[in-house]
């Protein structure tokens, strides 16, 4: 009820005076984690005032056209690919009981667990001639038909087969979760099985679905090192050649800004897809899934359906880089590479460390401001896995480089110090650059659990005349340590397996097992890259599974 | 103690308002029930008395100090109040003790102190229980205890008993509020149950669409209600319209509202207004039963009797004593 004279309250007069007493330094604090995480995309945004470089023209007029043809090549089969196998394959794991139903739930997530670089690593050896596909035939005495994969074609192929389970986890967890009281309903109007899933369940579940399949889009943007193996030119081979052999920096920042504007461009049909759709309580509707159980025949089918991604994007790779293993064991198997593992390893863990922690201030900061706009603030700062490791690298390259040429300079100049750089190309500049990239992977984790404590405990807490600080780690902090382990996980293998961030960045004595397998392979030493290989996919794949068992929780 | 000036807190940039300029005062000692339907603003209203939300107008004093202005707010922490939450609260990890001693860890004597307020509340025998290990009505009194340990000036109950059973609910109402006159503290208790607040309170706060429509003490409220907003909160009431004032044969102010309580009416029974009537539908409500009658001049009206035996045809009537006049 609005009465006269209510208006008042909310006169610019009125509304600066509340402003004035409500921000607090959780607000400042919030504040300037979001500038420090949006500081290279808006180095890149600020760079772009000072021109492009000189083969700028050149490159839009030769390379540009294809650059944006093969991505939008790799976009569009990506999409249908990943589409045909994420969701079908979380369907008939929801809906049908089959033989080894368990164990397919979990093992249709492994293939996140090898990075698509190296998933097309294994299938160039797997296609080459005296590749393994050769060996076979030649060993059964049949001539060897060979496929060229090394195309784009083949590039979207080895994407899709190693990135569709994000659309199959996406859905899966719909078909789980929220699926199940409309199909009933929907079985007791008399409609089919299969009409319900067309009818019903895809629309249904769409938003889901392209949730995973952003994230996918998102990783095909991302990579280099697949489509560099494979020859393909993409936005993000062109970002690394205009750095590393052009040495154009502009360029790479051209380049880098367009690639932002097409993956804002993603995220914003997302948003849209979404804006007639209501987050329905999941709770209320978890029911006991009932499966249905088809004939032995319709079971072994099912089975070979589910079976085939699996096969493609985990087994086949696995087994090819086991072959190399073995093969170069000797080789590459030393003191020199354990070293380099307890590197990898310790960057990774470091890195997790400090992106779990930011991400909690950033929560945490955000909820005890009492500025609105602060808290829809907080949640840019989830936007960096968004960004292409490539331009989060570029755009960290700018202002670090800026800042360590100020410091040298104000030291010489005020003390007469000389230093070299001290930020940029050196470590700090390193997990910065992955902070920034994997912020929502512990992010999100991090908030859901938060958002299962009523916000009554913490509430309570303060009426007992406890602050913020000693709130959070007396009262919070015990009940969200299960969101800040998987946080720290996650963010620890997508570290590990990152690698054209870190091929710009990494300071130029430190290596990680991404980059020595990189390095292999670029050396026409690919069967040397399967060790340092098989170390990230073992390390991948044990969490995977953890992820599975915590989804299965919820 | 209470001093609260033109308090008004809007959730949509002064669209609407959850709170309007509430102004009232609360005396050392007492204890007050806020009453109103959900949606009233109750909630809103103790929330911001605990600097749990931000005013956007108006003042809280509280023991002569300004904690909530324009200027200045108090968190929460400093306020010395005391706040048991509709769903208690409980910190899950912490066992009972724990829980009680949380907020006076910085006391001296906080061991006897936990000690006593959980005798208060008669749960001595289980400090070392955790949370899930207790029913809701433990729950809700180491809530109390945990409130009360740190000897606040002020302690708020937020909908405490709306979470229990009927049974459990009554029997809980009258120990905790045998325990909060006892401390002696000023309470208030927000809740939608008139029975609660009529039972326990000094007085009575009346909140509609976040404005405060009464304060009086609970007899008071009850006799003498201001609206027939009020009157319908606590009990059943038939409100006098032209139509029926012509039934009964009743002509009142013209200028003002009229209602009666349902428990007024009588049937069967010599009284000053009365009408026939004709039942057309009887449903058993257990202690209750409803009816649907048609007077006589065609009109339909509801009412509630305990009467168990009733007839097709009866006479329905009340005493201009019992009417209720509104100014509105």
């Amino acid at each position: 009820m609005k009465q006269a004279g209510s208006s008042d309250i909310f006169s610019i007069k009125y509304r600066l005076e509340r402003l004035k007493r409500d921000s607090n330094k959780w607000s400042i604090f919030t504040l300037a984690i979001i500038l420090f995480i949006a500081l290279p995309v808006i180095s890149i945004g600020v760079k772009l005032f000072a021109g492009p470089g000189e083969t700028w023209g050149h490159i839009v007029d030769h390379l540009l056209p294809d650059y944006i043809g093969n991505s939008l090549f790799l976009v569009v089969v990506c999409s249908i690919l990943v589409l045909i196998m994420g969701v079908s394959t979380a369907w008939l794991v929801a809906r049908f009981e089959f033989p080894m139903r368990e164990q397919m739930e979990w093992l249709l997530i492994l293939p996140l667990a090898i990075p698509s670089y190296i998933v097309a690593y294994a299938y160039a050896g797997l296609f080459d001639y005296g590749g393994s596909m050769d060996l076979i035939f030649r060993w059964f005495g049949w001539d060897f038909i060979r496929i060229d994969i090394m195309n784009k074609t083949g590039l979207a192929f080895v994407l899709s087969i190693s990135l569709f389970p994000y659309v199959y986890v996406s859905s899966r967890a719909f078909f789980l979760n929220q699926a199940n009281n409309l199909l009933e309903a929907s079985k007791m109007l008399g409609v089919g099985e299969v009409r319900s899933f067309f009818k019903l369940m895809l629309p249904l579940a769409r938003p889901a679905i392209i949730a995973g399949l952003i994230l996918v889009l998102m990783e095909v943007l991302n990579d280099y090192g697949a489509a560099q193996y494979f020859g393909v030119n993409t936005f993000t081979t062109g970002i690394f050649r205009a750095w590393f052999s052009l040495e154009e920096p502009e360029t790479a920042v051209y380049l880098s800004a367009l690639l932002i504007v097409i993956v804002f461009a993603l995220i914003l049909i997302e948003k849209w897809q979404r804006r007639n759709i209501k987050v329905s309580n999941s709770k209320s509707n978890i029911t006991y899934i009932h499966r249905k159980k088809g004939s032995a025949w319709m079971q072994f089918f099912i089975l070979l359906a589910v079976l085939i991604p699996v096969i493609l994007g985990f087994f086949i790779p696995l087994v090819q880089l086991g072959y190399w293993a073995i093969l170069t064991a000797h080789n590459v198997f030393n003191m020199d590479f354990l070293m380099l593992s307890l590197q990898s390893f310790g960057i990774a863990f470091i890195t997790a460390l400090i992106t779990v922690i930011v991400a909690t201030l950033l929560i945490y900061f955000s909820k005890w401001s009492f500025l609105g706009f602060i808290k829809s603030i907080a949640r840019l700062g989830i936007l960096g896995y968004a960004i292409p490791g490539a331009v989060i690298a570029i755009g960290i390259m700018i202002p670090t480089l800026a800042f360590d040429k100020w410091l040298i300079n104000t030291l010489d100049y005020l003390f007469s110090i000389k230093t070299g750089l001290l930020i940029n190309g050196t470590l700090v500049a390193l997990v910065y650059a992955y902070c920034v990239r994997f912020l929502a992977v512990a992010f999100n984790p991090i908030e859901s659990t938060s958002l299962k404590v009523n916000n009554t405990i913490p509430d309570s807490s303060k009426m007992l005349g406890v602050g913020n600080l000693k709130t959070f780690f007396k009262i919070e902090f015990p009940l969200i340590k299960t969101g800040i382990f998987s946080a720290l996980i996650l963010v620890f293998i997508d570290v590990l397996k990152e690698l054209p961030l870190t091929l710009i960045l990494k300071p130029f004595h430190v290596n990680t097992l991404a980059v020595k397998a990189y390095e292999y392979a670029s050396d026409e030493m690919v069967m040397e890259a399967a060790i340092p290989s098989l170390f990230i996919i073992f390390t991948a794949a044990l969490p995977v599974i953890f992820l599975n068992r915590l989804l299965i929780k919820k | 103690m209470l001093t609260i000036s033109s308090l008004s807190k809007s959730f949509d940039k002064g669209k609407s308002y959850a709170l309007n300029k509430v102004s009232f005062k609360l005396e050392k000692g007492d204890v007050c029930a806020i009453v109103g339907e959900s949606g009233s603003g109750k909630t809103t209203l103790v929330r911001l008395i605990a600097g749990l939300e931000r005013p956007d107008h108006g003042t809280i004093e509280l023991d002569g100090e300004v904690v909530s202005s324009l200027k200045k707010l108090v968190p929460p922490e400093k306020r010395k109040i005391g706040l048991v939450f509709q769903e208690y609260a409980l910190f899950p990890h912490l066992t009972l003790i724990e829980n009680v001693l949380y907020g006076i860890s910085k006391q001296k004597n906080k061991q006897e102190r936990a000690r006593e307020v959980l005798e208060l509340v008669g749960l001595t025998s289980m400090e070392n229980r955790y949370p899930h290990q207790l029913s809701g009505g433990q729950q809700q009194r180491v809530a109390l205890a945990r409130a009360l340990a740190p000897n606040p000036s002020l302690l708020i109950l937020d909908e405490p008993f709306s979470n229990l059973d009927a049974m459990l609910r009554m029997q809980l109402r009258s120990q905790v509020f045998e325990i909060i006159k006892k401390t002696g503290v000023t309470a208030i208790f927000v809740t939608h149950d008139t029975q609660d607040a009529l039972s326990v309170a000094d007085e009575i706060l009346i909140l509609q669409k976040g404005e405060v429509v009464q304060k009086d003490e609970a007899a008071n409220l009850y006799i003498k209600p201001n609206s027939v907003y009020v009157a319908s909160l606590f009990g059943n009431t038939i409100q006098l319209n032209k139509a029926l004032q012509t039934a009964f044969e009743c002509p009142l102010n013209a200028n003002c509202c009229h209602a009666i309580r349902n428990e007024s009416l009588t049937i069967n029974s010599e009284c000053e207004y009365v009408t026939h009537a004709k039942v057309l539908k009887k449903t058993f409500l257990g202690d209750n039963i409803q009816l649907l009658l048609k007077l006589d001049n065609g009109e339909q009206l509801t009412v509630l009797t305990k009467e168990r035996n009733i007839e097709d045809k009866i006479t329905i009537g009340f005493n201009s004593k019992d009417v209720l006049e509104f100014s509105s």
